[in-house]
């Protein structure tokens, strides 16, 4: 196992980019809100403060999930997209209610470095390629949410195929085969792969490291791992099983622990990560 | 609150407009680090203005920010600029279009200030985003974490300052004249990409 992890280390270091802790904030109405299994919403804050706070804290890129981006509010999150780019000077990436190649243009044109889309690329997958032809393989995230099937949750060794792709938000599922799906949203122009892992999204088990190392070694794009996280430790966990970068959201806004603290834990460990970021 | 700044020349920074994308990030940046940026759409711009610096935005392709510049006419203007020896800062593609021509879209001429060629990157993932160190003999920039989006680059160039490494070295950052141009997103970078650009426009 010690060997495993110095070689994936050593691979890292070699290739020369850091590994990223990406902060997730859920966004309605132009405010951000955290959730109780998406119901009671709680008011947490002007996304731009909240933003700028997690950069200082030495998050690498922010990922703003608009949970409800519906028409009516459309011009109010543009707004919100403008402020965060003219006030952020890291990267940040804009996801939910995306669904055509012109919503997807307000919301570059409004200042976000890249878009994420889920249930509109499994509806319409040519929406990938458009995009990456249309304004670069950079601007696309996709990010695909994944659960595990039900009679495998004790296998070890348990294939790809064992894991269902879900989309609305994680409660449809589909008929694609995982790492098929997984390919076909490289093969079509993605940047980036958000993956989360459903069955452990809001357990603090940590991140589904099995997942993420057969898919971050299959792919030719960046991986981010999600779903689980409540501690630094899970994050070293998921840099040395190979994910590019890792996001968490609860366990930020809860106040349990600072970006920096992660950071910490992940250079007392060997994982090169950007170290500019305020001490506690 | 913003005359003072306005009348304050040397803190005025033109902004090309390639027509290749948002240029909120870099204006604001711009403004964080104290200065007045100003969008220049055509030649005639220039004379509006009591411009300290040029800058070249990051976004898009080589084919589409080549074709807009040359239909504004502000191909010239940066060519001219160069070759006058005042203060230019090249982002991204807007160090690739300083070179020849581009494995991205060939055919397309660059502008030609510098020799060479942008190719794709053999890197392990591509495109290459996140975070790098560069390497570099200028103490300001070696070192430096800054971040990179690019599936292209120059392998090498003689008026390379700093390089990078991910799968394969490139350069991360030229000098020529009094150009400098990086292949990373210093208005991206977080505090080292501001001192770093600061470093180059003061």
């Amino acid at each position: 196992m010690s060997e495993l992890i110095s070689s994936e280390l050593i691979k890292k270091a070699e290739q020369g980019l850091k590994s990223r802790v990406i902060v997730c904030l859920d966004v309605a109405h132009g405010r951000v809100v955290k959730g109780v299994n998406f119901k009671g919403l709680k008011d947490m804050g002007d996304p731009v403060e909240l933003a700028v706070r997690y950069q200082e804290q030495g998050a690498d890129e922010i990922v703003f999930l608009d949970i409800k981006a519906t028409l009516e509010q459309r011009a109010n999150a543009l707004e919100v997209v403008t402020r965060v780019a003219e006030n952020l000077s890291i990267p940040f990436t804009v996801g939910g209610g995306l669904n055509t190649y012109a919503d997807v243009a307000q919301f570059l044109n409004a200042g976000a470095d890249k878009v994420a889309l889920n249930s509109a690329a499994v509806k319409h997958p040519d929406l990938i390629d458009q995009i990456a032809k249309g304004f670069g393989s950079q601007c696309v995230v996709v990010a695909v949410d994944l659960n595990q099937g039900q009679s495998q949750k004790q296998d070890q060794n348990k294939p790809l195929s064992d894991y269902q792709v879900f989309i609305n938000g994680g409660n449809t599922p589909t008929d694609l085969d995982a790492m098929q799906w997984l390919a076909q949203v490289e093969q079509r122009g993605a940047g980036e792969v958000l993956l989360t892992a459903m069955h452990r999204d809001g357990t603090g088990l940590g991140f589904d490291n099995e997942l993420m190392s057969k898919v971050s070694e299959q792919l030719g794009i960046q991986v981010i791992a999600s779903g689980g996280a409540c501690k630094p430790e899970h994050f070293t966990e998921t840099f040395l099983a190979g994910s590019d970068a890792a996001l968490a959201a609860g366990m930020f806004h809860r106040g349990e622990f600072t970006v920096g603290q992660v950071k910490d834990e992940l250079l007392r460990n060997g994982v090169a990560v950007r170290n500019e970021y305020l001490k506690d | 609150m913003s005359d003072s700044v306005i009348n304050e020349a040397s803190k005025t920074v033109g902004v090309i407009n390639t027509g290749a994308g948002n240029l909120y990030s870099l204006n604001g940046c711009l403004r964080r680090m104290g200065f007045y940026p100003v969008t220049i759409n055509q030649p005639s711009d220039l004379e509006r203005y009591d411009i300290s610096a040029l800058v070249i935005p990051g976004q898009g392709r080589f084919r589409t920010v080549m074709t807009n510049l040359k239909a504004c006419a502000l191909d010239e203007v940066i060519t001219n600029w160069y070759r006058d020896n005042k203060k230019m800062v090249g982002i991204c593609v807007g160090l690739q279009i300083m070179f020849e021509e581009s494995e991205e879209d060939p055919g397309v001429s660059g502008l030609g200030l510098l020799q060479g060629k942008v190719t794709r990157l053999q890197s392990p993932k591509q495109p290459m985003v996140g975070w790098a160190d560069v390497q570099s003999n200028e103490e300001w920039l070696n070192n430096q974490t800054l971040y990179f989006v690019n599936s292209y680059g120059v392998s090498a160039s003689d008026k390379s300052i700093a390089t990078v490494t991910y799968g394969q070295t490139f350069v991360a950052a030229i000098a020529s004249n009094n150009t400098i141009a990086f292949q990373c997103h210093p208005e991206k970078s977080g505090v080292a990409g501001e001192e770093v650009l600061k470093q180059c426009l003061s």
